[in-house]
């Protein structure tokens, strides 16, 4: 009976130090697979044509990466902090992708930001799919997300989106103002974004009944824009939207002024030209009440994208462009991600499966993520793309670029009609 | 007159570093930045190489390298997108093309005697004209990304999930450029292209058709990247009318012209030392402080230009004769 008894408590005991040998072997397997600190790549131009927004770009994640850190890391690993490790990607698909091979090889990043430029995310996406490297892209041409990557998600809105957005806000802003609006131009430059975001011109033009009287696709460094203009006039056109690159934009508002043939209103798409500071330093008097699309709303009024705006500014000397707010948020919802995962698979979270399943469970509508976002959802569909992502608008009023779209989040009212309209 | 024993070390060092060609992929092959690095060095080296032809050899400064290489890619990945056609034949036919280009463009440059630095703006501008016609061409090109279909390992598509086969296929190509150069300077046509890249007027003057010499100079050499073009394309997976790249252009040149202009290896040792200096800059430096790797680059290339002007090529001749003049006098006493 004693000898039995005996047994029971040696097997009792037995089992207990096998558990608690368990239990430590598993724990320490544990700490070792996760490590002292997540990295996050950045893979931005900051070289050559494109370098200006790879600057601001690197000084948006790096502000992100500051402020994560300072809020404690990521909680749901054990406040393990990020540190962000950056190549320069050129201009060219080769340069880009030597750098994807450069980065992944030397630093193992858990993820990448970045690229900006669709060819340059192209070239370096099929490394970071074959690396099943989650890649949180900012370049917004609409074919980003087509090419069936598993590993990319693209937060802010795609180029069609800024299309979209041009257009709705014009006629949201006449309805508003009591205009009657019915024929719309459509303008781009002749990349693979100004065509995208054409491309959403038109689909939110058919569906909004509008007819489209002009359309256009032109070479980037135009010259002249008299013949386009006097097209645009002729054809009677009540608004035009826009997508220019930085040059282009200042030929066409010349032209407007200088003919004397202005529609009621000239919306810009996709972000460049006529209401970055450059432009308006370069337009003076003549950029006013033009406007433009943003992925990233500098104005909305939220403890996080005040503080991201103030630090942004005393840093740079302006507040954030829209390459430093995308990667801003870009850097937070990678953040919320890697919580995230840290909850769903708690053995592997770092995982780049368990990673991707995270970030296509996440659905926030509060957080530091949505508070510099330019819309209060953010979630991502099969694509990888955000499907509630909008661009706001902003406008020149008074040589300043004031956030004037979505209405609720306005900085100030828009001007609509154009004052200075002939037509 | 070159020893017997001379030959003997040449071509056991030439083997030795064909080995080392074809080995190096085996060494370094777990790390695809390795094998991508190389295989863009090579790849630099295929084109100044092919450089060397026109540029060098006939002393023709011509900036349209990347035109042919465009050319080749698009025809090569159209044929592959439209009619599923293999790359191994798209690459020649994009050989071809651009033979035909640059046949339709030299015939009337050199019959109008369009030389020197406006033969170099004339070629600088056909790659911006070939990009503009190919953003606006819909059909082939347009502003978009035209991807190539993926058959990951698939030898008769030439897609390959890792660089290793473009290495093999790319260093193969290399050879072959370098053979074609070896075999331009022992012949008639070698010794013509040098006779008229010293001078082209004394050229003319001792009866060589210059036209034709530097027509064939153009024909060897747009072929040769035309087909190298068939291979960046499959490589990058996409074509794009951003393929056609002057500032890329500009690089060829100068690789071709600091490597040693009619050194037949001095564009492949330029390829080799700067484009392996530049991204060792830019994998190192280049993240911190933007732009400094290529302040660095600069001086570097303006250190090579004043203190060899003739090439860096010339150092490693210089030894080399060093070393034979020795073994000479060693067999003498």
């Amino acid at each position: 009976m004693l000898g039995k008894k005996f047994n029971l408590c040696f097997v009792g005991k037995f089992s207990i130090i096998v558990l608690a040998s368990l239990l430590i072997f598993s724990s320490a397997v544990l700490a070792e697979k996760l490590p002292e600190k997540i990295i996050v790549g950045c893979l931005e131009p900051l070289t050559g044509a494109h370098a200006v927004f790879g600057t601001e770009a690197k000084i948006g994640m790096e502000l992100a990466v500051q402020h994560i850190n300072e809020s404690g890391g990521i909680q749901s690993l054990g406040n393990i902090p990020l540190e962000l490790v950056t190549e320069d990607v050129g201009e060219t698909a080769m340069s880009a992708r030597l750098a994807a091979e450069s980065l992944i090889s030397k630093h193992h990043p858990v993820a990448i930001l970045g690229l900006y430029i669709s060819r340059l995310t192209t070239a370096a996406s099929e490394i970071t799919e074959r690396e099943r490297v989650i890649l949180v892209a900012d370049a917004l041409v609409d074919s980003v997300t087509e090419m069936g990557r598993q590993y990319l998600f693209r937060p802010a809105p795609k180029a069609s989106m800024h299309g979209r957005s041009a257009v709705e806000f014009v006629l949201e802003a006449a309805e508003k103002a009591g205009v009657s609006i019915e024929k719309i131009a459509i303008l781009n430059e002749d990349s693979s974004f100004g065509r995208s975001n054409a491309i959403g011109a038109v689909q939110a033009a058919l569906d909004n009944g509008l007819t489209i009287v002009y359309q256009k696709e032109y070479p980037y460094d135009i010259t002249d824009a008299s013949s386009i203009v006097h097209g645009i006039a002729t054809a009677k056109s009540d608004f035009v939207v826009h997508c220019p690159y930085f040059m282009d934009a200042i030929i066409f508002a010349k032209t407007f002024k200088e003919l004397g043939k202005i529609p009621k209103f000239i919306s810009g798409m996709g972000a460049c030209g006529y209401t970055d500071p450059e432009s308006i330093k370069s337009l003076g008097e003549i950029s006013e009440h033009y406007s433009n699309t943003y992925s990233y709303n500098p104005a909305k009024n939220t403890p996080q994208n005040n503080k991201f705006v103030e630090e942004y500014a005393a840093k740079v000397g302006h507040i954030p462009t829209e390459a430093a707010g995308m990667n801003y948020y870009g850097m937070w919802i990678l953040k919320e991600a890697l919580e995230l995962s840290g909850n769903l698979s708690p053995d592997d979270p770092l995982n780049p499966d368990n990673l991707r399943k995270a970030f296509l469970a996440l659905d926030l509508t509060s957080g530091p993520a949505v508070e510099t976002f330019p819309v209060n959802r953010v979630t991502f569909d099969g694509k990888g793309d955000n499907p509630y992502a909008r661009a706001t608008i902003i406008q020149v009023i008074n040589g300043e670029s004031k956030v004037v779209w979505p209405f609720e989040d306005a900085e100030t009212e828009c001007v609509f009609p154009r004052l200075d309209a002939t037509y | 007159m070159k020893h017997k024993k001379d030959r003997i070390i040449e071509k056991f060092l030439l083997l030795l570093l064909l080995i080392f060609a074809l080995i190096i992929p085996l060494i370094i092959g777990s790390n695809q930045y390795n094998v991508l690095l190389v295989t863009t060095v090579l790849l630099y080296g295929v084109m100044a190489t092919s450089w060397n032809i026109i540029g060098g050899l006939a002393g023709q400064l011509d900036l349209a390298s990347f035109a042919y290489l465009g050319l080749g890619a698009f025809t090569s990945g159209t044929l592959f997108i439209r009619y599923n056609f293999s790359p191994w034949i798209g690459m020649v036919i994009g050989g071809l093309v651009a033979v035909g280009f640059a046949l339709l463009i030299g015939i009337p440059l050199f019959r109008f005697r369009i030389r020197e630095v406006w033969y170099a703006l004339t070629t600088c501008a056909l790659v911006e004209i070939l990009k503009v016609v190919f953003t606006m061409w819909e059909e082939v090109g347009g502003p978009v990304e035209r991807y190539l279909p993926y058959y990951r390992g698939s030898l008769y598509h030439m897609r390959f999930g890792s660089y290793i086969p473009y290495y093999y296929l790319i260093l193969g190509l290399l050879l072959i450029v370098l053979l074609v150069n070896y075999r331009i300077t022992k012949t008639k046509l070698g010794y013509y292209l040098k006779a008229l890249g010293e001078d082209e007027i004394a050229a003319e003057a001792l009866g060589v058709n210059t036209r034709v010499c530097k027509l064939r100079a153009l024909v060897y050499y747009s072929f040769l990247i035309g087909v190298a073009g068939g291979i960046y394309a499959n490589m990058y997976g996409y074509v794009h009318p951003s393929f056609f790249n002057g500032q890329e252009s500009i690089k060829v040149a100068i690789l071709g012209i600091v490597g040693g202009r009619g050194i037949a290896y001095g564009p492949l040792l330029a390829a080799l030392l700067l484009v392996g200096i530049q991204e060792f800059l830019r994998a190192s430096i280049g993240g911190e402080v933007s732009g400094l790797y290529l302040v660095i680059y600069s001086v570097i290339l303006i250190l090579v230009v004043l203190f060899r002007p003739k090439g860096i090529a010339t150092i490693f001749q210089g030894i080399y004769q060093k070393l034979i003049r020795r073994e000479v006098k060693k067999e003498d006493v």
